[in-house]
């Protein structure tokens, strides 16, 4: 599936900054995001010291070393980039933008390029590079779409990943993200949202007693229960944002008798340095394992958010003692495998739509999670359908990357980075449209207002919610809930 | 001339394989050397071997991949690939050659197949240089040595085929064979040293690139410390 280059009208709106002229200039970087003000001097200088130092304590420079000596330019990957497909410029190419990081790398940590420099007394590295550098790695939503048609096997998302943490090093990353950061790992409340815990606590009552009004069941969410099989970290922006997706994984958890606990001293799935820093992605997942020990639970359970779970699934054994740490589910899979036990029952009658589902890119490039929710929903959506391409192969929102968290370029991210996206959902024609991705959601809704599609995005326990059965045993008829009853009965019989 | 024959195809042709097989060894190793320092520091160390051989095998076999995405460019390049290798390697003269220079031999094809495969090459390497001239976004990144790289390896071919289905005159005849030899030790010695190392690379690069997303633990104090910003506030 392709996409056609946008129209001059689109791309003035997707292009234009917002930033005011005067802090433009003041830091010389011209970006659509916003940036703190950062030390501006010596920028080629620093970059290099971050990228020297970088190399020097990670694994990076085996890829680079490698891919700069197998890339071929040979655009090959353009099929596969979105946003390449959207602007037609080439500097949103994967492999022109790969290059702009390995000609650096060539130039400034190889012998040849060391002695080639020397001869030609050229320098590679300016400050005009780096404001391209800044601004292309940023265009990125590191899907990682690109390397499935690398025919070298150059994994575009890992030099993207690695581009940015060089600039976060030398203060050039997304204000946004960095302010969640600060006040995750810095602040009082200690999430990215900010909420403190006796907000939680209030939200998460206000929706027990929804839940009891609309199921009738007594359903909990466990608060700093020591011993339970799993805890459980939601992205945060759910607590504020997405009742029904927490709705519907307490209903699952109760529903099939999990043992689960929230933690009161940290609770955010939030981790933002897998976009644009490995030393905070490291300081996050450290929180997420203490929190994990202090409450003696077996398993980590991760709520509905792509970026957040493979941050946990595949770093939590990084930095947290490898085959020792503990073991991290998505609920995808924990919803999954009750409902391949049977344990889990959903009536098929509730869900009349046309529903189709979006992959995440962090649950679907790596075939970790494809099938799973595909095969759970078809059971009770009568009118699932099916977008193409999915899967491994899928359509990134738009959104990936950490770019739905810069409001300031939401004309970008559904004009150009989202538009592949939106012509799938068009073509599709489904009603509801389930995302198992707090950013993914977040961004899809925007998409097909600013589109104007005619499509609800939602979660795929929001669904989940609508149709779960309870057992018996489960449902209170109390006072209220009979009264409720009669009065609904007196309703029908009028 | 006969002199110069003898020498371009014994002693030099023997250099500058050498040059090639110990060059491509060299990058190998240090390829693999790397790859066990950067597993060793990784803090996980669970590799995905399916994935990584599913990936790398839908190269080396693309037909299932020519039924998702593909540019017209990638069937370009895996049919002038096809030729490439088998061409040179199963040829009768360079069997024979082979078995000269390093005692060994393979089973040679049919004549008839290595004169269509010989053309074949040709008119793909011919279609790969004019999408490198006329596709957009591949004119776009091409830089001047991915022409020469291509009309290189076009120079054996061209001369191979003509000396063999063509009524040359000796002298002729042995021009171009000088010409057919020279570009091809050429190419052997520059093999190691350019983008063309990919022939025994490219099969590591699945397996690369999962590694490198395989981080070392505990690293960001020895980052601070080697940037001077311990302690420094987010």
């Amino acid at each position: 599936m392709r996409t056609n280059i946008i129209t001059e009208e689109e791309r003035t709106k997707a292009f234009t900054s917002i930033k005011k002229h005067e802090v433009v200039d003041k830091q010389g970087l011209d970006v659509r995001y916003h940036v703190e003000d950062f030390e501006v001097n010596n920028l080629p200088e620093r970059f290099l010291e971050a990228f020297a130092a970088i190399l020097e304590h990670s694994n990076y420079r085996l890829a680079l070393e490698h891919y700069s000596r197998v890339a071929a330019r040979c655009s090959q990957c353009t099929v596969a980039c979105q946003i390449y497909q959207a602007t037609g410029n080439k500097e949103d190419i994967p492999c022109y933008r790969s290059e702009l990081l390995l000609n650096i790398y060539r130039s400034y940590f190889t012998l040849s390029g060391i002695i080639k420099g020397r001869i030609t007394g050229t320098e590679c590295l300016t400050e005009e590079k780096i404001n391209e550098m800044a601004e292309s790695y940023w265009n990125c939503t590191a899907c990682r779409r690109c390397a499935l048609e690398c025919p070298m096997g150059i994994d575009h998302g890992l030099i993207t990943h690695l581009a940015r943490y060089i600039l976060s090093e030398i203060g050039i990353v997304p204000r946004a993200l960095v302010v969640s950061v600060r006040e995750q790992l810095e602040g009082a409340s200690g999430n990215t949202s900010a909420v403190p815990l006796p907000a939680l606590k209030d939200n998460l009552e206000f929706l027990e007693d929804d839940m009891y009004e609309e199921k009738s069941v007594k359903i909990k969410f466990p608060i700093d229960e020591q011993d339970s099989e799993y805890i459980f970290f939601s992205p945060v922006s759910d607590y504020l944002m997405e009742a029904e997706t927490l709705m519907g994984i307490a209903a699952v958890l109760t529903a099939t008798n999990g043992s689960w606990s929230i933690g009161s001293e940290y609770f955010d799935a939030i981790n933002y340095g897998l976009f644009y820093n490995d030393r905070i992605l490291e300081r996050i997942i450290k929180k997420v394992d203490n929190e994990t020990k202090r409450l003696n639970a077996q398993k980590i359970l991760i709520g509905e958010c792509g970026h957040a779970s493979r941050a946990a699934k595949n770093f939590l054994p990084t930095f947290c003692g490898g085959e020792l740490a503990k073991p991290v589910e998505s609920i995808i899979e924990y919803t999954y495998k009750v409902w391949k036990e049977g344990r889990l029952k959903l009536n098929p009658d509730i869900v009349t739509e046309k529903v189709s589902y979006h992959d995440p890119c962090n649950f679907a490039r790596n075939r970790w999670i494809v099938n799973q929710p595909r095969e759970v929903l078809k059971s009770f959506c009568n009118n699932y359908i099916e977008m193409t391409p999915s899967g491994e192969n899928n359509i990134c929102c738009g959104g990936g990357g950490g770019a739905v968290s810069l409001d300031e370029i939401r004309q970008y991210r559904t004009t150009v980075a989202g538009k592949l996206k939106a012509d799938q959902i068009r073509k599709a024609g489904c009603e509801i449209l389930v995302a198992p991705c707090a950013n993914c959601k977040k961004q899809l809704r925007e998409l097909v207002e600013d589109q104007g599609i005619d499509c609800k995005v939602v979660g795929f326990h929001d669904l989940i919610y609508r149709a779960i059965v309870f057992d018996d045993s489960l449902i209170v008829n109390d006072e209220r809930n009979l009264k409720d009853s009669k009065e609904d009965n007196s309703k029908e019989g009028n | 001339m006969s002199l110069y024959s003898d020498f371009i195809k014994g002693q030099l042709f023997r250099l500058c394989f050498s040059i090639m097989i110990l060059g491509l060894i060299r990058i190998l190793f240090l390829d693999l050397i790397a790859a066990i320092k950067a597993y060793h520091k990784a803090g996980d160390k669970k590799i995905q071997w399916k994935l990584i051989i599913r990936r790398s095998w839908e190269w080396y076999f693309p037909i299932k991949r020519l039924k998702n995405n593909f540019h017209i460019y990638s069937i370009f390049s895996i049919l002038f690939h096809f030729g490439l290798i088998i061409v040179p390697v199963f040829l009768f003269a360079h069997i024979s050659l082979w078995k000269d220079a390093a005692g060994f031999s393979l089973p040679a094809l049919p004549f008839g197949w290595v004169y269509w495969l010989s053309a074949w090459t040709i008119v793909f390497a011919i279609s790969l240089m004019t999408g490198r001239l006329v596709i957009k976004e591949i004119k776009e990144l091409s830089k001047p040595q991915d022409y020469v790289w291509l009309l290189l390896l076009l120079i054996p071919f061209i001369t191979g085929f003509i000396c063999a289905n063509f009524n040359l005159s000796p002298s002729s005849y042995q021009f171009l064979m000088i010409v057919h030899m020279l570009s091809a030790e050429l190419i052997f010695v520059l093999i190691p040293f350019s983008k063309i190392a990919h022939c025994v690379l490219a099969p590591l690069s699945q397996f690369i690139s999962a590694l490198a997303w395989k981080f070392p633990p505990a690293t960001d104090e020895d980052i601070c410390v080697s940037l001077n910003n311990k302690g420094a506030r987010i």
